[in-house]
C-alpha cells in the first residue's frame, strides 16, 4: 500500500518529533504501535536496508532453499546449480501466484501451481505447459524472477530489495569488528544446527530489536524469578559486580554489549576444539575480548539480533542464537530463532546437549524469553492508546545521558574495538536505545520523500 | 488404526481405565498449577521433549519433527527449576496465571513391556490470561511412558508433538504441556 499524502505527513511529523526528542533521550511512544508508521516502515526501512535472511550453512548443496521474509514480503533463499545464492520474491511472473509450498527443502525447479510456469533455481523460466503453441512470441529471456540483492558477511546472509545502496560491508561499518569475533571465532566459522524456533508474539518488532541492542537493566526486574532460581554458575561466578563487568558498544546504527571476566582464556567455557582452532585472522584485541567474554548480545539494524553466551540463567551453553523480529503487522511479530555452534563442534553430541540447553533458555519455553514477551506484549497494547496520541506521551531512554548516571564512562582501549564503548554500559547507559531509535529516525527521514 | 497397533494395544480394560484416569488426574494438577504434586508423578530419569515441527515440502519423506532442535528438552533437574521458578512472584510468564484447561482424548495404550506402558493421547489445551477475552488453543499428540509402581503410575518419559509449525502463544510454560 502506498502512503497517501496525509498519512505520509502524519508519519513525517512523528519522525520529526522523534528527532527533536531524541536529543533529550526521549521518543514519542505513539511510534511503537501505529498502522501508518508500520506501513511507512515497510516501505522506508525494510525495502532499503540490508535484512537478515539466513545463514550460509543452511544452504550448502545446490537446490537447498528456505522461505524467508524481508519486512512482510515472502522470499525464497536458494542456492542454484552453479553454487550461487539468490533471494527471489515468491511470485510467479505470469499472474503473481506463490509457488513455494514448503518452509525449506531442496529442488532444482519451482513450478507454479496456477498455470504451471516453471523456473530453474537460478530464477530463469524453464518452460510452461504447451509452451510452443501457447507462447509463440514470448521472449523467455525477459522472464526471470524478481530478485533482491544478496550478500554475506561471516556466513550471515543479508538481502536488500532496493537496487541501489551501500555494500553490506559498508552498511555494517565498524560493527564488522565485533561480527568477526563472534561469527568468525574459529577457522570453520559458525554453523546452524536443526530447525529454528518460530513463534508469534503480540509485540512490535521495534521493541525487541531495540532491547536486544543492549538492555541488561531490565534483567533485574523482568527476570527476577529466573535470577532468584539460578545465577552465577560457571564463568559467571567469577563476576562480583555485574554492572561493572558490563560494556556497551555502539556504532552509527548497530549496537551490542558484553560481560567480561578477567581470565583471557575463558572463551565462554568452549572445549579445546574451539580454543585449538581459533581463527588466525583475529587481531590480538579481538582474541582477548573473545577470550574474556561470557556473554554477548546485540542488534544489527533493523531487526536481526544475536546472543552468544554461557549459562545466562544457570542453563547450559555455550550457545549462539540468531533471531529476526519479523514484522507481521502493526504491533505484531513472528520470532525466528536459530541455534548455531562452531563448525568444529557440529558433531559433538555431548557439547550440543549442553549448548541446546542454553539456546532453549531463549525460546518461548525458556526461563528468560517467556517473561520478556509478556512485558513486550503489554507495551504494544498500551502504546496504541488514543491518550498517548493526544498527550504526545514520551518514553524515556536517558540512562547514561550527560551526567544522568554514575560510573558510565567512555573506554579508550583497543581491547574494545572501534565502537563507542562505555563501562557499566549494559546497565546504566541507554545509548543502545538512542542509537537504535536514531537509526530508525534517520532511515525513516531519509527515505520519506522518495518517490517509489 | 492398523492391525499391528490393534494387536499391540492393551488387553486389560482395567489397566486401560486406570491409565486414562491417571492422565485425567495429571491434567487436573496442571490445570490447577499444582506443580509440586505434578512433579511427584514424574520419574527422576525423565526426559520431557517438545520438538520443533516444520513445514516440509510435499512428498518429503523427512519427519515433520526435528530430532535436533526442541522448544523444550528437559531433564528432572530442569523441571525442578521450572517448578521453583513458577512459584516466584516475579515469574511474569505466569503472573497473572493463565486459565488452563486440558481436553484429553483418543487415549491409546500398548501392552506393557517390563512393566512399562507406551501411552498416546491427543490434547487440546485452552489458555487465556489476564483481563482480556482473547484465548489460545494448543493442539498436540502426546506420548508418555508410564511405569506401574505401587498401585499408581510414574511418568518416565514424555514427548509433546505440537500441531503448530509457528507457535501461536507468546510463551510455553509447563502447565500447558
Amino acid at each position: 500500500m502506498s502512503e497517501t499524502s496525509s498519512r505520509s505527513e502524519y508519519v513525517d511529523n512523528l519522525v520529526a518529533k522523534t528527532a527533536e526528542t531524541l536529543e533529550k533521550g526521549q521518543y514519542p511512544l505513539s511510534i511503537t504501535h501505529d498502522e501508518a508508521v508500520y506501513e511507512a516502515e515497510r516501505e522506508r526501512i525494510f525495502s532499503n536496508t540490508w535484512c537478515f535472511v539466513g545463514h550460509v550453512s543452511e544452504f550448502e548443496e545446490p537446490g537447498d532453499y528456505a522461505r524467508r521474509y524481508i519486512g512482510e514480503d515472502p522470499f525464497i533463499i536458494v542456492r542454484d546449480e552453479s553454487g550461487e545464492l539468490h533471494a527471489f520474491l515468491d511470485l510467479c511472473l505470469h499472474r503473481g501466484a506463490q509457488f513455494c509450498t514448503a518452509e525449506s527443502g531442496n529442488t532444482s525447479h519451482f513450478r507454479c501451481p496456477y498455470h504451471g510456469w516453471t523456473y530453474k533455481n537460478d530464477g530463469t523460466l524453464q518452460g510452461a505447459p504447451h509452451m510452443r503453441e501457447a507462447y509463440c512470441e514470448l521472449d523467455t529471456d525477459t522472464v526471470t524472477l524478481e530478485e533482491a540483492t544478496l550478500e554475506s558477511y561471516q556466513g550471515l546472509l543479508f538481502a536488500r530489495m532496493a537496487g541501489e545502496g551501500p555494500s553490506l560491508e559498508a552498511y555494517l561499518g565498524d560493527f564488522t569488528w565485533y561480527l568477526d569475533m563472534l561469527f568468525g571465532l574459529t577457522e570453520g566459522g559458525m554453523t546452524v544446527i536443526g530447525e529454528p524456533h518460530r513463534w508469534e508474539s503480540g509485540h512490535d518488532w521495534k521493541t525487541s530489536s531495540e532491547s536486544f541492542a543492549g538492555d541488561s537493566y531490565h534483567v533485574l526486574t523482568t527476570h527476577q524469578a529466573g535470577l532468584e532460581t539460578s545465577l552465577g554458575k560457571g564463568p559467571w561466578s567469577k563476576i562480583d559486580d555485574f554492572p561493572e563487568a558490563s560494556y556497551l558498544a555502539c556504532t552509527d546504527k548497530h549496537a551490542g554489549g558484553y560481560y567480561l571476566v578477567e581470565d583471557p582464556e575463558t572463551f565462554m567455557g568452549y572445549p579445546a576444539a574451539v580454543t585449538d582452532n581459533l581463527n588466525p585472522d583475529l587481531s590480538e584485541p579481538q582474541r582477548n575480548l573473545a577470550g574474556r567474554s561470557v556473554f554477548h548480545v546485540g542488534t544489527i539494524f533493523p531487526n536481526m539480533s544475536y546472543i552468544h553466551g554461557i549459562q545466562s540463567a544457570g542453563w547450559g551453553g555455550p550457545w549462539l542464537s540468531i533471531r529476526v523480529w519479523q514484522p507481521r503487522g502493526p504491533g505484531k511479530v513472528e520470532v525466528i530463532n536459530w541455534w548455531l555452534v562452531p563448525e568444529e563442534l557440529a558433531d559433538d553430541e555431548e557439547f550440543k546437549r549442553e549448548s541446546h540447553r542454553g539456546w532453549e533458555s531463549l525460546s518461548p519455553g525458556g526461563a528468560f524469553e517467556a517473561d520478556d514477551l509478556v512485558v513486550w506484549n503489554g507495551i504494544s497494547d498500551s502504546c496504541q492508546s488514543t491518550m498517548v496520541d493526544r498527550r504526545e506521551t514520551l518514553g524515556n531512554m536517558q540512562l547514561g545521558l550527560d551526567g544522568m548516571s554514575e560510573g558510565v564512562k567512555r573506554v579508550e582501549d583497543p581491547l574494545h574495538g572501534p565502537a563507542e564503548v562505555t563501562t557499566k554500559g549494559l546497565y546504566f547507559d541507554e545509548r543502545h536505545s538512542r542509537t537504535w531509535y536514531g537509526a530508525w529516525q534517520s532511515t525513516m527521514e531519509k527515505y520519506g520523500g522518495e518517490s517509489r | 488404526m492398523t492391525n499391528l497397533e490393534m494387536t499391540a494395544s492393551i488387553s486389560s480394560p482395567t489397566r486401560h481405565h486406570e491409565i486414562e484416569q491417571f492422565l485425567y488426574h495429571e491434567a487436573s494438577l496442571l490445570d490447577d498449577f499444582e506443580m509440586e504434586a505434578w512433579l511427584e508423578l514424574v520419574d527422576e530419569d525423565i526426559e520431557l521433549k517438545v520438538p520443533i515441527r516444520r513445514d516440509r515440502g510435499p512428498g518429503s519423506d523427512a519427519s515433520a519433527f526435528s530430532d535436533e532442535t526442541y522448544y523444550l528438552y528437559n531433564d528432572y533437574a530442569m523441571l525442578r527449576e521450572r517448578v521453583d521458578k513458577l512459584s516466584k512472584e516475579y515469574a511474569w510468564s505466569e503472573n497473572p496465571r493463565s486459565r488452563i484447561r486440558h481436553h484429553i482424548g483418543n487415549v491409546r495404550v500398548t501392552q506393557p513391556v517390563d512393566g512399562e506402558y507406551e501411552v498416546k493421547n491427543n490434547q487440546l489445551v485452552y489458555r487465556s490470561q489476564g483481563d482480556t477475552a482473547e484465548h489460545k488453543l494448543l493442539s498436540a499428540e502426546r506420548t508418555s511412558t508410564l511405569e506401574h509402581v505401587d498401585g499408581s503410575y510414574l511418568i518416565t518419559d514424555r514427548t509433546v508433538y505440537l500441531d503448530h509449525s509457528v507457535l501461536n502463544t507468546k510463551n510455553i510454560t509447563l502447565p500447558l504441556l
